[in-house]
């Protein structure tokens, strides 16, 4: 057999045909939940990827688990936040998935979408605290009614109030809370205690950080940047007297001096030091920045508030992580295992330790409340959590070339806030319409 | 040459009746064992990438999802992409600003330590550091270093009376364009160093002897002596500066992400977002493709541009 330029050319092809092939079906079968025994007696190894921005509280999960039993083994991979849903797309294209994904529950939908998750409906509702679940959480893994995902751990957004530097002003928490009115009132009054005192904290170059913080002062007023069911979404932002007022607020808090100049460059390096150092009265932020990296001392003289309205109403993001099943896992009654064991009471009684918060309100205990008194205020009022089901956050909201960030800057630092709105607004049409094609 | 000429046999004379013309089946089968390990890993890893790259940009091929083919709409899309024309722009600015400076310190540097004096090899050490370290984590320490009010490079140019030292680099496109071209020329003229250097060293002291003798000064011998025989290696190094410059990336990446919006957008960096940020793998493969072909025809005009006219 000789080889000659046209049959090495053609053995090339079929190589790289046999490559692509494979390649270009990537919905994988579905397991069996509601097999009798799923969930329980499981053996084996279950892999499990977890997100880095959430790794603290996984590990230790991991091994409290892998500790109370000798059946099961709990395999860990921590995946960057930025390559997990290429990484995760990839092992799916590959047909060689983990068996259970911790995921950011704002991307859930991306993949409960392409028919990539498991439908989980059946044994979440066998569980018998499925009702006290994080309502957000689930939105965000729902479609059509069916549920492909279960709530693990939340990471909330609230408004953070140095009690300290409120009392010296002669302010009153709830009452400086409720509405923009009362936060400038507020602002002009902490600002004015000191030169090195300031009333607000953002990071005004982090996109996402600021969607997450920014976003629930919009929807406190019942509306959103996006509207419409996802397949025909598009921006809700041009005429939007909400998003205006919450852009002409933080205009507002920057031209009054009421923020630091570093906020104009802030990335989020460094998110949360000046709040942390006592200099800041108003830090919308997270537990884990304000709890996480501070002293007793310290968390006596904060408490938090839910994002107020323009004109009142109360939100908060619902971030964390939803815990998801691949289509194709190979161990997913050991995953379920699992999952049942992180849901446990005590098992999410320690979340706080880590940095986040639990997704049962039933977790709540004048036990819980002694340990963990900063944890309970989103738990309390769980119900008012949210975030936008959409397939294009990631776009929207947390590129530093996305229309979010671009909005945000141009009204909030160049002042043109009726331009920037009118440019989000294109932006986020196309986007989402490209998104959704 | 008549000798030479009459050794030579032609293809009939040594058998070739029985090789036909395109068989890959040299009959040197030692040759052909030679050079195998080199054509595997070229039709391995560059070949049949580049294959796997068209077939998917004739895809919609999403990240997530079911592929379909969509023959060529993700070239067509191409000229009416403006970011992406911007990305291009930015691009050929961005190698127009640091290929002569890379190359005029490279050399400088190179001038300054080919003459085996004592402490050269520690300077040629020291001058080539920072391309051994490498992009990736000057980029990082850049970012802490830029920073305003604690970064070094604003405390330093508030120390020397330029800035107030609140100087946001990386918020502003030009800005970011500024420090990321120092960064980049400190970074790896280093290289352009070290190529230069050995086609230096290559340059018989004889040639140099004879300039002295009819009097050259230094610059005389540098400018007729020295560029014209090194025009080969600075082809060379002008080259890789080029090609790298246009596939700019990692520096780009960690210190702006191509931003404020997309005044830092590098082609790399927009065929990046499109592949792994909108999960778009079949139209960043047209670009991807497109970008090949651009970065090819650049080099081999360059090629032409620089070659030996004897």
């Amino acid at each position: 057999m000789r080889y000659t330029r046209r049959r090495f050319l053609a053995l090339a092809g079929a190589v790289a045909a046999g490559g692509v092939l494979p390649g270009c079906s990537s919905v994988l079968p579905a397991p069996n939940v509601t097999a009798p025994g799923f969930g329980t007696n499981a053996r084996g190894t279950v892999k499990v990827w977890c997100r880095s921005a959430t790794q603290t509280g996984l590990t230790s999960l991991v091994d409290r688990f892998n500790a109370a039993q000798n059946q099961l083994l709990v395999e860990l991979t921590p995946v960057l936040d930025e390559q997990y849903v290429t990484k995760l797309a990839t092992a799916i294209r590959g047909r060689s998935v983990p068996d259970l994904v911790d995921f950011d529950d704002i991307n859930s939908m991306l993949f409960i979408y392409r028919d990539a998750f498991t439908d989980l409906t059946d044994p979440i509702s066998e569980l018998e605290f499925a009702g006290r679940l994080s309502p957000g959480h689930l939105r965000l893994a729902t479609r059509n009614g069916r549920q492909y995902g279960v709530p693990y751990l939340a990471d909330n957004s609230l408004l953070w109030c140095n009690t300290e530097l409120f009392d010296r002003a002669g302010l009153d928490v709830d009452e400086s809370t409720k509405a923009f009115d009362g936060l400038l009132d507020a602002a002009r009054r902490i600002r004015a205690l000191g030169d090195d005192i300031y009333a607000w904290s953002f990071t005004g170059n982090n996109p996402g950080a600021l969607g997450f913080v920014v976003q629930p002062m919009v929807w406190a007023a019942g509306t959103d940047l996006i509207k419409g069911p996802i397949g025909a979404q598009s921006g809700n932002i041009r005429g939007n007297d909400v998003v205006q007022s919450m852009l002409e607020f933080y205009r507002q808090l920057w031209v009054d001096d009421l923020v630091s100049q570093r906020c104009f460059s802030d990335d989020g390096a460094s998110w949360g030091s000046d709040f942390l150092a006592g200099t800041v009265g108003m830090f919308p932020s997270n537990y884990f920045a304000v709890v996480a990296a501070s002293d007793e001392a310290f968390q006596k003289r904060v408490t938090s508030r839910l994002l107020c309205g323009p004109d009142g109403g109360a939100a908060f993001f619902d971030g964390g992580d939803n815990m998801c099943i691949p289509r194709g896992a190979t161990n997913a009654s050991g995953a379920w295992e699992f999952v049942k064991f992180a849901l446990t009471v005590q098992q999410q009684s320690q979340l706080p330790a880590g940095g986040y918060t639990p997704v049962r309100s039933d977790v709540v205990s004048p036990e819980f409340r002694r340990e963990s008194p900063l944890a309970t205020l989103p738990l309390e009022r769980i119900e008012e959590g949210y975030a936008p089901t959409t397939l294009s956050y990631n776009l929207l909201y947390n590129q530093p070339d996305g229309p979010w960030l671009q909005m945000f800057r141009r009204a909030v630092f160049d002042g043109q806030v009726t331009a920037a709105m009118a440019e989000a607004q294109s932006s986020f049409d196309r986007i989402l319409e490209l998104g959704q094609a | 040459m008549t000798t030479l000429a009459s050794r030579t046999a032609t293809p009939t004379e040594t058998g070739g009746a029985t090789r036909r013309r395109g068989s890959l089946t040299h009959p040197d089968r030692t040759a052909l064992l030679l050079v195998a390990p080199a054509v595997i890993f070229v039709v391995v890893f560059v070949l049949i990438p580049l294959v796997f790259a068209v077939v998917i940009s004739l895809t919609n091929w999403p990240l997530i999802g079911t592929v379909e083919f969509v023959g060529l709409d993700n070239y067509a899309a191409i000229p009416s992409d403006a970011t992406f024309v911007k990305s291009v722009l930015y691009t050929l600015l961005y190698t127009a600003i640091v290929t002569g400076p890379i190359l005029v310190l490279g050399y400088a540097m190179a001038v300054l330590v080919r003459a085996p004096r004592r402490g050269s090899t520690l300077l040629r050490t020291v001058l080539f550091l920072p391309f051994v370290v490498g992009l990736s984590t000057i980029s990082f320490m850049t970012v802490l270093e830029a920073q305003p009010d604690s970064g070094a490079v604003n405390l330093l140019l508030e120390a020397v009376g330029i800035t107030d030292g609140s100087t946001a680099w990386l918020v502003d496109g030009a800005l970011a364009t500024g420090l990321i071209c120092v960064l980049v020329i400190w970074g790896v003229s280093g290289l352009t160093m070290v190529l230069l250097m050995s086609g230096m060293h290559a340059i018989p002291d004889e040639v140099y002897e004879s300039a002295e003798l009819d009097g050259a000064g230094w610059w005389q011998r540098e400018r007729n002596v020295t560029i014209p025989m090194l025009r080969k290696t600075i082809a060379m190094a002008v080259i890789i500066s080029v090609i790298g410059s246009l596939l700019a990336f990692t520096q780009f990446y960690i210190l702006t992400k191509g931003g404020p919006g997309t005044d830092t957008m590098t082609v790399v960096n927009y065929i990046y977002n499109r592949a792994f940020v909108q999960l778009q793998l079949g139209a960043a493969g047209a670009l991807s493709v497109v970008l090949v072909a651009v970065v090819g025809l650049v080099t081999a005009t360059q090629f032409w541009l620089l070659r030996d006219r004897d």
